[in-house]
């Protein structure tokens, strides 16, 4: 039956890549929630929650908070936290309870702008949609809110989008390709959405070019070129080091394979298997397109069902370990690849 | 301004009126930290039970989650352990959805799926929905009946209703109510009694099973040791029902208003004297003694030897476990140790725990957990050992014992296991035993001795408890207990005992 999921748990949500872009930038973050929204956050979609402190926050809606709109009694409370905590910028995520009474969240930022000396911004994600499509939005909100000042073009400097552990799969992307972009010559790597600052969003306008390392960074990217002129690249900078690590067999010649990952990483690996002598390798994702990384036949998957019957057509599997549930019966190689918007397992 | 979390004294809380509690301590009045307490609460996910595990607290369930995906996310976490292993199934709504209500024509189609293609055939399927259906005001009992007359299967709802979780039917009691009014009359057993109020059983050697038992009870019943759909259904049998947490209430309200059980409420706690007058009320409120000193005197000698070997103990206690966090902290003090911070949410139930402690230990300090500057807690009290997982969290550098366990705590026999938990953890951390400056012991500040107690009746399985009286409370407080007068007696349907 469409629709129906037997055997894999529902993906990152939208609010959960929003959380994971801002959640490093000393910002007041408000899931605008009953609770169960900042609960998957905290409790599981954010694996910095319990080594990182943020400022991430449940608004704690109740029935008749949302039955009577009261923005303001958020707003109130937003102040009161942020007297306390001196935040350098509240944002507000949806989720779906804001999402079915229409908050309006223009109208909201402006209310609270009004009591606030601080930055504010809004991320009208709904929690029916997949994480890429919220960091995405946060990454562009970010963007136009505060890299706003053209500033001199520093040779050597490196911006990357598209960096959080949801993207990544990872605690440790932000320094593995800091380490792999100035191993290729790069001057200075700043990484928007883990390891990054504030300020260094503030001063994205001195990036020299932008790396777009998963599809959540590639409006953000096209802002920024647009804006400020400046270029970018998309490709998944850990791609080799991530080969290196798979479980592949030795010869790949002539081996049609099926990846499943973000769009970015898996057209990154393609290039690398193809180098290897894979006949064909296909990329199929859960998640956004992302046009510049797309071959011909992709594929998009929606349905469990989608997955297994594509997958009958390949001799190797790569894809997060849960996947293979899908396909009890495949009698190729299954590598695994965590990925952690899929499992909410991170790369080992 | 140094930033710090906010904390009052039990003195200063024991001054207020419930009406009249500081901002910090009022859910509605400020943002929610999600601290380890908050998430459990929140999102129980790999411990404890939320809606999720609770719905399929029946041997044999599933669960269809209708709901947008992010409210079945962290199911992950469930879905790896054994026992719920293949028992989830999920119907991810989208905003089209949210505007035509077509999902909910979906439901019937997906249980039948369901019913057909997971073995063992399901006993029931759950539909779980969420805040957006509670919005849209969705009749799903109307649904599940659809359902079930078209699938032939049993299909209940339960709600994972956040935005109503202070309201008259929070999601945890919505669903107690849920499963158990699927029970249907039946031949009652005067010698069979259900514990209501829990999901996972009571510690195996809880004195309260052998208590029953010596007054001829022959079946004590806890959904979580049904192994089946249809031992469940004998849970409709009962004499009367326990009722040993208070989300379990309504659910009690069911089995008297349908099936004609009626219920007692019980209190967990730590003081063996409390836990000795409860028990002593209970017997009354049944006719009955109990011989309970053996219990009795093992709990206090199991806080005697603890006491003598590890000396006066600071603690930090949380309220992410097993206890009321007050009246665990009370119970620490009173049995002469220190009690330095509780993290806990202040209600009207444990406003009579604080006063006691503000009369003990005024300077003890109250965090609420859920408030935005616990981001800033940092530990600025000395303390030796931590309860709760939370408390833990706090205090990274002390030892922890989590409390935590599905398997519940309760009685004289709780006491004794928390005392033995905190040994092992004070073992593993290589604290030394009592050090010399506390070697006369720090005196017991119990309020009362507990006398002994007479010895057991013979069995005898009628007891003065019924039906359409309400839910009696019986306490082991100071105040007077509140123990149901001498209702009319349930006449034993079934002669004598097995």
């Amino acid at each position: 039956m469409r629709g129906l999921r037997k055997y894999l748990t529902p993906f990152a949500p939208d609010q959960s890549g929003a959380v994971s872009v801002l959640y490093e930038l000393g910002g007041l973050v408000v899931i605008c929630d009953a609770g169960g929204c900042a609960g998957n956050v905290c409790g599981f979609d954010e694996p910095r929650w319990h080594t990182m402190r943020s400022a991430v926050f449940s608004a704690g809606l109740r029935d008749m908070d949302a039955i009577m709109g009261r923005d303001k009694k958020l707003v109130a409370e937003l102040v009161t936290a942020s007297r306390a905590l001196e935040p350098a910028f509240a944002a507000v995520v949806g989720t779906p309870v804001p999402s079915v009474i229409g908050t309006d969240y223009t109208a909201l930022r402006r209310m609270a702008e009004r009591e606030l000396t601080i930055p504010v911004l809004t991320v009208d994600t709904t929690g029916m949609q997949l994480y890429d499509k919220g960091a995405e939005k946060a990454y562009l909100a970010l963007m136009q809110t505060f890299a706003r000042e053209k500033l001199p073009v520093k040779p050597g400097l490196i911006g990357v989008l598209g960096v959080n552990p949801l993207d990544m799969s990872s605690l440790d992307a932000d320094k593995a390709i800091t380490r792999a972009l100035l191993a290729e010559g790069a001057d200075e790597v700043r990484c928007y959405g883990m390891g990054g600052t504030l300020e260094d969003v503030r001063r994205a306008s001195e990036a020299e070019k932008n790396i777009v390392a998963s599809p959540s960074g590639l409006k953000a990217a096209r802002y920024l070129e647009k804006t400020f002129g400046t270029p970018f690249e998309v490709r998944d900078p850990l791609a080799a080091s991530l080969l290196e690590s798979c479980c592949l067999p030795a010869d790949l010649t002539g081996k049609k394979i099926l990846l499943n990952d973000q769009l970015v990483r898996a057209d990154s690996l393609r290039r690398l298997l193809t180098a290897r002598g894979a006949d064909t390798v296909t990329a199929a994702t859960w998640f956004m397109p992302c046009p510049p990384c797309e071959a011909a036949g992709d594929a998009r998957l929606k349905e469990e069902d989608d997955y297994a019957s594509l997958a009958e057509n390949y001799d190797i599997l790569i894809g997060d370990p849960v996947l293979k549930s899908l396909v009890p019966g495949f009698r190729g190689t299954f590598v695994p690849l965590a990925s952690f918007p899929v499992s909410g397992k991170l790369l080992k | 301004m140094k930033k710090q979390a906010v904390y009052y004294t039990a003195g200063d809380i024991a001054a207020r009126d419930i009406k009249d509690l500081p901002d910090e301590f009022v859910l509605s009045r400020h943002l929610i930290y999600s601290s380890p307490a908050t998430l459990a609460f929140n999102s129980p996910g790999a411990e404890g039970f939320g809606v999720k595990r609770a719905g399929l607290a029946i041997a044999g369930s599933v669960m269809l989650l209708v709901a947008p995906g992010c409210c079945g996310r962290n199911t992950s976490l469930v879905s790896e352990m054994k026992a719920y292993e293949g028992r989830f199934f999920y119907l991810n709504m989208d905003e089209t959805d949210i505007v035509t209500g077509r999902h909910l024509k979906k439901i019937p189609d997906a249980v039948r799926e369901i019913a057909e293609t997971t073995t063992p055939k399901p006993s029931l399927v759950m539909i779980c929905i969420t805040c957006t259906d509670a919005l849209l005001g969705t009749d799903m009992e109307r649904i599940c009946r659809r359902a079930e007359a078209e699938c032939g299967i049993h299909v209940r709802p339960c709600y994972m209703y956040a935005l109503t979780r202070e309201g008259r039917k929070p999601p945890m009691v919505h669903v107690r109510e849920s499963l158990y009014t699927m029970l249907k009359p039946r031949k009652k057993k005067a010698n069979a009694v259900n514990l209501l109020g829990f999901f996972a059983p009571l510690m195996d050697d809880c004195e309260l099973y052998a208590l029953l038992s010596s007054i001829g009870v022959r079946t004590v019943r806890e959904i979580s040791r049904c192994r089946d759909f249809d031992e469940f259904l004998t849970m409709a049998e009962a004499n009367f029902n326990l009722v040993l947490n208070p989300e379990a209430r309504r659910a009690a309200e069911v089995f008297d208003k349908d099936l004609k059980i009626p219920s007692i409420e019980l209190t967990r706690f730590y003081e063996p004297d409390r836990i000795h007058r409860q028990y002593e009320a209970l017997a009354a409120a049944l006719g009955v003694t109990f011989d309970d000193g053996p219990y009795y005197e093992e709990a206090r000698a199991a806080v005697r030897a603890f006491r003598d070997r590890f000396g006066e103990l600071t603690f930090s206690v949380g309220e992410c476990l097993n206890a009321d966090a007050f009246e665990l902290a009370l119970a620490l003090i009173r049995f002469g140790f220190n009690v330095a911070e509780v993290f806990g949410t202040v209600s009207e139930e444990n406003m009579v725990y604080i006063r006691y402690l503000a009369d003990l230990s005024p300077d003890t300090r109250i965090y609420a957990n859920t408030e935005p500057t616990m981001i800033f807690y940092e530990p600025e009290t000395a303390c030796d050992v931590t309860i709760g997982k939370d408390a833990g969290f706090y205090h990274p550098e002390c030892p922890c014992l989590p409390w935590n366990s599905d398997v519940q705590p309760y009685g004289f026999r709780g006491l004794v296991a928390l005392m033995k938990g905190l040994t092992g953890v004070l073992e593993q951390a290589g604290k030394a035993d009592r050090s010399p400056a506390h070697a006369d012991g720090p005196a017991d500040r119990s309020p009362t001795q507990a006398t002994a107690c007479a010895g057991a009746t013979e069995p005898d399985a009628t007891f003065p408890v019924a039906a359409g009286k309400g839910c009696p409370i019986v306490t082991g407080g100071e105040e007077a207990p509140s123990v149901p007068g001498n209702a009319d007696a349930v006449p034993a349907q079934e002669g004598g005992t097995k």
